[in-house]
């Protein structure tokens, strides 16, 4: 994927100027999230399901080399064939290699975070591959020719007139056609797909060391179909995706469910051994790529390597005000929102990726929601830190900021500015050269001090007795 | 094996100085509902229809959702006593009929084995999945605590097929079954 | 018992009434009132910026000037956040910022937990308000039901407001770094507020971003510091 994550103010300025349809989309889909995920949290003891969680993804962290030795040996003995990539190098070899020897001509895939960041579809394309998204939001994107736009509904930037008008030009549908009707549409297409692929493609929400599980969970059943039509199926999984014993999955999979969409659990999930034992219905053969890309440096990070706690359920995304107003086009990267302002500096590294930490207000409603604890505020903070410590801050920001501790820091200049203050309105030519003011007065009218500071009343006040 | 060890290597680098953090337990939760109760009702919350049944009453049941089909798509562990209809291929019976392994009430789930197959319980766009009523778990942690061997696939399925990606509306049976029909065997 | 007054920057300049509100209710309920006089800026600005080591010169001068009060009360709760959370951050180890953020209380916060007043007067009676939760106050300090149970005393009228805990989207520099984001938030805001007859916060920041968006978006409304209602919840509406 094309990483644009340094355009980030100007894309999100540029959306909401162009689509403020998106706006409006994923506001109501994204506060639709979040009032399921309040009510799922209410069920539940929210506070000891999370601080489970977070316990044992810590721990998993902690033992992060024993577990994949575990679960490799596992898998192994489960029949599954192991490999381990960097990145997208080994990845696209590995691909290549199935493609040439199972002679598939098309893949069927089931949504995966990771299989964008190591850009599979294009790959497969290139090898004259038909690929299939077949989540019925990614497969909407994918006609669309855009990113996802959200870690659990790729799609929710769309509005239904717009989906409407693709299926329209594409398959003929009514521009008024019901989304039962266009959904109908899609199966059709699908359901050719997954009897014909020979390829199936997954990522994975967990990798259990103990028994070699991996578990896979959504809501319309093309995961379990992506992963038992095709002879063949290749799972790409993150080397965080950890979890030590079976039994965690009957936390993990309910709370990722509770915060995601609100469910108690996924509608389908696929716990994974190996692949079809004789006479059986499924894969003839099991892949599973272990994949690091940018994860064992975000590990040795002292403080940023919670965020590998992360679940991908995209509850952050869903609190996040901020990202309400535009959805994850802007970002630039995979991983958008919240999870993204803080994951992506780490995977990308800070000079690729600094504007993000600043796409937050730093109000903390991301943390409230997140079911592994990330202390997302506390790592935004960091993050903007560093980047003024590796001289990332933009200029203007570096001469505000030191004229600003100048002021502040004495008495006399501070009260000489609010003297100035008191000055204005300042000429307009000079205001329009202070991009600052400019900004904030655009969109909200001038700046109205008070008559007189309160530093001034406070002389008169002082000596004042009970009753004013 | 290269990429495999320096995998390894940084792993065990970034961790040298990192505190060890210990595994928690899970508690067993108690639900305060039989168990049997509740896995019928949130089968309705979700969308789904559930039964408790005699084997009489099981058979009459699929009776009913058969009526007039050509024929059904049966799993492996379905007993010959509910073989009444023609067997279809999964991919051409509007009805798909399975075994599960057992059932969770938590969270209103049936585990389907792959050792029963996998085309039935997900191709026809309606399912019909029995279950004991002796086989049906409290919750998912005693469920997967007893469970002593894991077949290559298990799907755990606890609801409809269902989507919101299409501006936000909820559209049943999208790729897997659209109606999901449960009959609780005493 | 004796309270120190932080008035904080942005109430200083923008919203000085409020500040003359809380030394009167102080007073009003027993309490003297100093207001150190070289006190500036907690310093949130540059340490939400990344710009620790300006943040770093201004907690250590805030300690300072604070350091012999025997409670310090802000009419903010983003600013008592910094100095009661992240001075000790900034400052590891650094044993006056513990003991300034152990004293450390927002207006409402020091009523309520500290003064245990609980009713201040019945000077809201029929008064309708909308209350925003501001972001710090709310989630970082847990200030949540002190307002509101000081504003209902006092015989207002609470409105239901859906967007009441949602950020407005000031965020300090956020609002001029990213404008256009920063006003969509508002707008939600705004797009979602009751029929009030008054706006008010803990916060002075978002107080003058959600009135200026109110101003340009043609929707007069009063908007006062929770300092300057109380004060007419316990003195009446002057």
């Amino acid at each position: 994927m094309r990483v644009k994550a340094k355009l980030y103010p100007k894309e999100a300025a540029r959306l909401l100027q162009e689509k403020p349809s998106v706006r409006a989309s994923v506001t109501g889909a994204t506060l639709h999230f979040e009032r399921n995920r309040l009510r799922a949290y209410g069920e539940i003891d929210a506070e000891a399901w999370r601080e489970r969680a977070r316990r044992i993804k810590d721990h998993v962290l902690t033992h992060l080399d024993h577990y994949l030795e575990l679960a490799e040996k596992r898998l192994r003995e489960n029949g599954v064939q192991v490999h381990w990539a960097e990145g997208p190098e080994e990845a696209h070899r590995l691909l290549r290699e199935v493609v040439a020897r199972h002679g598939v001509k098309r893949a069927v895939k089931a949504k995966s975070m990771l299989t964008e960041e190591l850009g599979v579809n294009p790959l497969l394309e290139s090898l004259g591959v038909e690929v299939y998204e077949t989540d019925l939001g990614e497969y909407l994107i994918q006609l669309l020719g855009e990113p996802p736009s959200h870690i659990v509904g790729p799609a929710i930037h769309l509005s239904l007139p717009e989906i409407q008008r693709l299926f329209h030009d594409r398959f003929g549908t009514p521009l008024d056609a019901a989304p039962e009707a266009l959904a109908q549409v899609a199966r059709g297409v699908l359901r050719e797909a997954f009897l014909t692929a020979e390829l199936g493609i997954s990522g994975a929400n967990f990798l259990v060391a103990e028994t070699g599980t991996l578990a896979v969970m959504e809501n319309e059943g093309n995961i379990r179909l992506s992963t038992s039509l095709p002879r063949v199926h290749v799972a790409f999984v993150g080397i965080e995706k950890l979890l030590p014993r079976f039994q965690d999955l009957a936390l993990f999979l309910p709370l990722t469910a509770r915060a995601a969409t609100g469910q108690r659990l996924a509608t389908f999930v696929s716990l994974i051994q190996g692949s079809a034992q004789p006479g059986e219905e499924g894969p003839e053969e099991v892949h599973v790529v272990l994949v690091d890309h940018g994860r064992t440096a975000l590990l040795a990070d002292p403080e940023a390597w919670e965020v590998l706690r992360c679940v991908r359920c995209g509850a952050c995304l869903n609190a996040c005000p901020v990202y309400r107003q535009t959805g994850g086009h802007p970002y630039g990267y995979v991983y958008s929102g919240p999870i993204g302002a803080v994951l992506d500096p780490g995977l990308l590294g800070l000079e690729e990726a600094h504007p993000l930490p600043h796409a937050s207000t730093l109000c903390g409603a991301c943390q409230e929601a997140c079911p592994v604890k990330i202390p997302i505020p506390k790592l935004l903070l960091a993050w903007r830190h560093r980047a003024v410590e590796q001289g990332l801050a933009p200029t203007w920001e570096k001469g505000a900021m030191r004229a600003f501790a100048q002021v502040m820091g004495s008495p006399a200049l501070y009260r000489l500015f609010s003297k100035a203050l008191r000055g204005l309105p300042l000429p307009q030519a000079l205001q329009d050269h202070l991009p600052l003011l400019r900004a904030w007065t655009e969109g909200r009218g001038p700046l109205k001090p008070s008559p007189r500071p309160f530093h001034e009343l406070w002389r008169e006040i002082k000596e004042e007795t009970h009753g004013g | 094996m290269e990429v495999r060890a320096r995998i390894l290597a940084r792993i065990r680098k970034a961790l040298k100085e990192r505190p060890k953090a210990l595994l928690p337990e899970h508690p067993h939760l108690r639900l305060g509902e039989e168990p049997l109760d509740l896995f019928l009702r949130r089968l309705a919350e979700n969308g789904a229809e559930g039964h408790l049944l005699n084997q009489e009453g099981a058979v009459g049941l699929l009776k009913e959702l058969a009526h007039g089909l050509p024929g059904v798509a049966y799993g492996k562990g379905v007993p010959t006593s509910f073989r009444l209809f023609p067997e279809l291929p999964p991919e051409a019976a509007p009805l798909g009929v399975s075994w599960a392994l057992f059932a969770v009430a938590e969270t209103c789930t049936l585990a389907l084995s792959s050792e029963d197959g996998r085309k039935a319980q997900l191709l026809p766009p309606t399912h019909l999945v029995l279950v004991e009523r002796e086989r049906v778990y409290s919750t998912l942690l005693e469920a997967f605590s007893e469970q002593k061997a894991l077949p290559s696939a298990l799907g755990l399925h606890s609801g409809p097929s269902k989507s919101a990606d299409i501006g936000q509306v909820m559209v049943k049976g999208v790729h897997g079954p659209g109606r999901l029909v449960v009959a609780v065997l005493t | 018992m004796r309270v120190a007054l932080f008035i904080t920057c942005l109430a200083d300049q923008f919203y000085a009434e409020a500040g003359v509100a809380a030394v009167r209710l102080l007073r009003a309920l027993g309490v003297e009132v100093d207001f150190p006089e070289g006190q500036t800026c907690c310093g949130q600005p540059a340490f939400n910026a990344g710009h620790w080591g300006e943040a770093r010169a201004l907690a250590r001068r805030t300690i300072d000037i604070f350091q012999d009060a025997e409670y310090v009360v802000l009419p903010s709760g983003s600013c008592t956040s910094m100095v009661k959370n992240h001075y000790p951050e900034l400052l590891p180890g650094n044993r006056e910022a513990l003991a300034l953020s152990g004293k450390t209380y927002e207006l409402s916060q020091f009523l309520v937990q500290v003064l245990g007043v609980e009713k201040l007067g019945e000077g809201l009676k029929g008064r309708r308000v909308a209350y925003h939760h501001g972001c710090h106050a709310l989630r970082e300090l847990g200030v949540k039901e002190e307002p509101l149970l000081l504003l209902q005393n006092a015989g207002a009228e609470l409105l239901p407001w859906e967007a009441a805990e949602e950020c407005c989207g000031f965020g300090g520099l956020f609002s001029v770094k990213l404008p256009e984001v920063s006003l969509a938030m508002a707008s939600r805001k705004v797009a979602t507020l009751p029929q009030a007859e008054v706006l008010t916060s803990t916060d002075a920041g978002c107080l003058l971003h959600l009135a200026g968006r109110l101003g340009r978006l043609g929707r007069p409304l009063r908007v006062a510091p929770l300092a300057t209602l109380l004060w007419e919840a316990y003195a009446g509406q002057s």
